[in-house]
C-alpha cells in the first residue's frame, strides 16, 4: 500500500527546523560556558596527593620491579607488606565516604548538575512544544510503530498520519543528541554542553563505587605486591647484548647540539 | 665549539623565532644565552604579534636571563607578568627566582613560605626552598629537606635525581643507589639512568658491585648501542673482575670474554671515526 508522501510548507523549515537547531545548539554553547563559571576548585589535601603517589609507586614496583637488583626490589617490598610495620599494613586513613548527606559540597556539586543540564532541558523542551505546536515539523527516516505516535506528535490529533512525522517537541531532543559531535568540534572534547555525556556520567557513577576509599586502595596493592616476584631482567644481558655487533651509524658523524652557552 | 652565538638566528624571520623558543620550552632546553638573544628580540620588536604567547616566553626568557645575570632583562619580564596576573603563585615563585640569583636568600625564602602558606601543597616553592640550601652549600640540611619532600611526593622524579647527585657528592653511594633505582622503575628505558647507576655500583667497589655494575653497563648498552661511555664502563669492569683473585676460573673465563668483546666493539667505533666513512672491509661485510 503506497503511503501518500506529504509535502511539507517550506515555511516549516525556515521558521521551525533551523531556529529549533539554532536554540539548541546556542542553550548548548551558553550551557558550556555556565558549567566553567559553576565549577568549583577541587583542592585535594596533601595527604591525598602523597597516597596517589604511594599507589603509583607500588605499582611500579610490581610492574619495573624487574630492573632493579633482587636485593633492591625485595628491601622496598619488605617496606610495603611487611607484617609487623610495612606501610600498606599499618597505615590507616580516615576515610569519609563522601555522601550528600555528610559532604555539602557533593550535595551542591549535585545540585549544580541538574540546574545546568535538566533544568533548560525541560523547560526549553516545553517551551518549544508550546510555541512550535499543531503541525508536522519533520519524518524521521525509518518506520516507526503506532506506538510512538503519542510521544513523538504532541499536539497533533490525526489517527492516520504515519508514525514517522514527528513534531517540533521530538525534532528539539533529537537536536540535543545529535548536536553532540558539533560541541567537541567547537568546544573540545572535554565541554559542558554534552548532555550524553553527562547523563552517561551519572548512571555509571552511580553503578562504580566511590574511588576515595584509600583503605581498600591500600589494601588491594598489599595483595597485589604480594603475589609479585622478581624476575631480574638483566640475568643474560651479556649474552643478549653481545650476540650481535653493537650499531654504531651516525656516531660522530654529525656536529651535536651545544650544551648551554 | 659551536658556543659562540649563531649569528643566522637574528636574521630569522618572526614565526621561526617563535617556534624556535616553543621547541625549546617543550624540550627543557637550558641553552640561556640563545633564549636571551632570541627572547629579547621577539619581546622588543614583536611583541604585538605574540598575541597570548606573550606570556609563556616572559617566563621562559626571565628564565633565561637570570642564568646569563640579566637581571635589566628578568625585571622587565616580571614586572609584566605581575600587571597581568596579580597574586598569582606561579609568579611569585618567579619573583623568588631573581631574588635568588641576586643571591638574597633570606627573601626569596620569605616568598617561597608565602605561597606554601596558601597552597601546601605547592611542590615547586618546596624544591625551590631546597635549591637555596644547595646553593648555600649547606649540603646536609638540603639532603634532609630533599628526602622529607620525597616522604610526600614519592612520585618526584626530578626530586630523586636531585638527591641522588646530592648522596653522590657527599660520597654517599649506597643512598645515591637507592634513588638511582626509583629512577631505573619509573624510566626502564632511559640508558643514562642505567649507566649512571653502574658507575654507582662500580665506585663502590667488590666483587658484587663489580657484577652489578658491568650488568647495568650491559643494559644501557643494550637501550643505546652508541653510549661509549657504557661502553667503556663494561670493559673496565670485566676487566677487574677478570683481574680479581677471588673469582674461579668460569667466572674469570666469562668476565675475560666480556672485556674483549667491549675492546673489539671500542676499536670499532674509532674505526668509524677515524675516517669517518666505513672502511672497505665494513662495506664488503654489509653487503654480504
Amino acid at each position: 500500500m503506497a503511503e501518500p508522501e506529504l509535502l511539507l510548507d517550506s515555511n516549516i523549515r525556515l521558521w521551525v527546523v533551523l531556529p529549533i537547531v539554532f536554540i539548541t545548539f546556542l542553550v548548548g554553547v551558553i550551557r558550556h560556558y555556565v558549567s566553567i563559571l559553576l565549577q568549583s576548585d577541587k583542592k585535594l589535601t596533601l595527604e591525598q596527593v602523597s597516597d596517589s603517589q604511594i599507589l603509583i609507586r607500588s605499582r611500579i614496583l610490581r610492574e619495573n620491579g624487574k630492573y632493579i637488583p633482587k636485593q633492591s626490589f625485595l628491601m622496598r617490598k619488605f617496606y610495603f607488606n611487611n607484617q609487623e610495620d610495612g606501610f600498606f599494613k599499618n597505615t590507616k586513613r580516615k576515610v569519609v565516604p563522601p555522601s550528600p548527606m555528610t559532604d555539602p559540597s557533593m550535595l551542591t556539586d549535585m545540585m549544580k548538575g541538574n540546574v545546568t543540564n535538566v533544568l533548560p532541558m525541560i523547560l526549553i523542551g516545553g517551551w518549544i512544544n508550546w510555541t512550535f505546536s499543531g503541525f508536522v515539523t519533520t519524518k524521521v527516516p525509518f518506520p516507526l510503530t503506532l506506538r510512538f505516535k503519542p510521544m513523538l506528535q504532541q499536539g497533533i490529533e490525526l489517527l492516520s498520519l504515519d508514525a514517522s512525522w514527528v513534531s517540533s517537541a521530538s525534532w528539539y531532543f533529537l537536536n540535543v543528541f545529535g548536536l553532540r559531535s558539533m560541541y567537541s568540534l567547537i568546544l573540545g572534547q572535554d565541554n559542558g554542553a554534552d548532555q550524553s555525556r553527562i547523563m552517561q556520567e551519572q548512571m555509571s557513577g552511580a553503578a562504580m563505587a566511590m574511588p576515595a576509599d584509600t583503605n581498600k586502595a591500600f589494601k588491594a596493592e598489599w595483595e597485589a605486591l604480594e603475589l609479585t616476584d622478581h624476575q631480574w631482567a638483566l640475568e643474560n644481558i651479556e649474552e643478549e647484548l653481545m650476540s650481535r655487533e653493537l650499531d654504531l651509524d651516525g656516531m660522530f658523524s654529525k656536529e651535536l647540539p651545544t650544551g648551554i652557552f | 665549539g659551536h658556543y659562540c652565538l649563531d649569528i643566522n638566528v637574528l636574521i630569522i624571520v618572526f614565526t621561526e623565532m617563535r617556534d624556535k623558543l616553543r621547541k625549546w620550552r617543550e624540550d627543557n632546553h637550558r641553552n640561556s644565552e640563545q633564549i636571551v638573544d632570541v627572547g629579547e628580540e621577539l619581546i622588543n620588536e614583536h611583541a604585538s604579534k605574540l598575541g597570548d604567547d606573550i606570556w609563556i616566553i616572559y617566563e621562559q626568557v626571565m628564565i633565561a636571563a637570570l642564568d646569563c645575570s640579566r637581571d635589566d632583562l628578568a625585571w622587565t619580564c616580571l614586572q609584566e607578568l605581575k600587571k597581568q596576573f596579580p597574586g598569582s603563585q606561579r609568579v611569585k615563585r618567579l619573583a623568588g627566582m631573581r631574588l635568588e640569583a641576586l643571591e638574597k636568600y633570606e627573601d626569596a625564602s620569605k616568598q617561597y613560605d608565602s605561597i606554601l602558606q596558601d597552597d601546601p601543597t605547592n611542590t615547586a616553592a618546596r624544591k625551590r626552598k631546597i635549591s637555596i640550601l644547595k646553593a648555600q652549600g649547606k649540603s646536609a640540611e638540603a639532603i634532609r629537606e630533599l628526602n622529607e619532600y620525597l616522604e610526600q611526593f614519592v612520585g618526584d622524579q626530578e626530586a630523586w635525581h636531585e638527591l641522588s647527585e646530592l648522596y653522590i657528592n657527599e660520597h654517599d653511594y649506597g643512598k645515591a643507589a637507592f634513588c638511582l633505582e626509583e629512577l631505573m622503575m619509573t624510566n626502564p628505558h632511559n640508558h643514562l639512568y642505567c649507566e649512571q647507576y653502574a658507575e654507582v655500583k662500580y665506585t663502590q667497589g667488590g666483587l658484587e658491585n663489580l657484577e652489578l655494575s658491568r650488568k647495568y653497563f650491559a643494559q644501557a648498552l643494550k637501550l643505546n648501542n652508541g653510549n661509549m661511555r657504557a661502553l667503556f664502563g663494561l670493559y673496565m669492569s670485566a676487566s677487574h673482575i677478570a683481574a680479581s683473585p677471588k673469582v674461579n676460573a668460569t667466572v674469570k673465563k666469562a668476565n675475560v670474554k666480556y672485556a674483549a668483546w667491549a675492546t673489539n666493539q671500542i676499536n670499532r667505533a674509532y674505526q668509524v671515526t677515524k675516517t669517518n666513512q666505513l672502511p672497505v672491509e665494513e662495506l664488503l661485510l654489509r653487503s654480504s
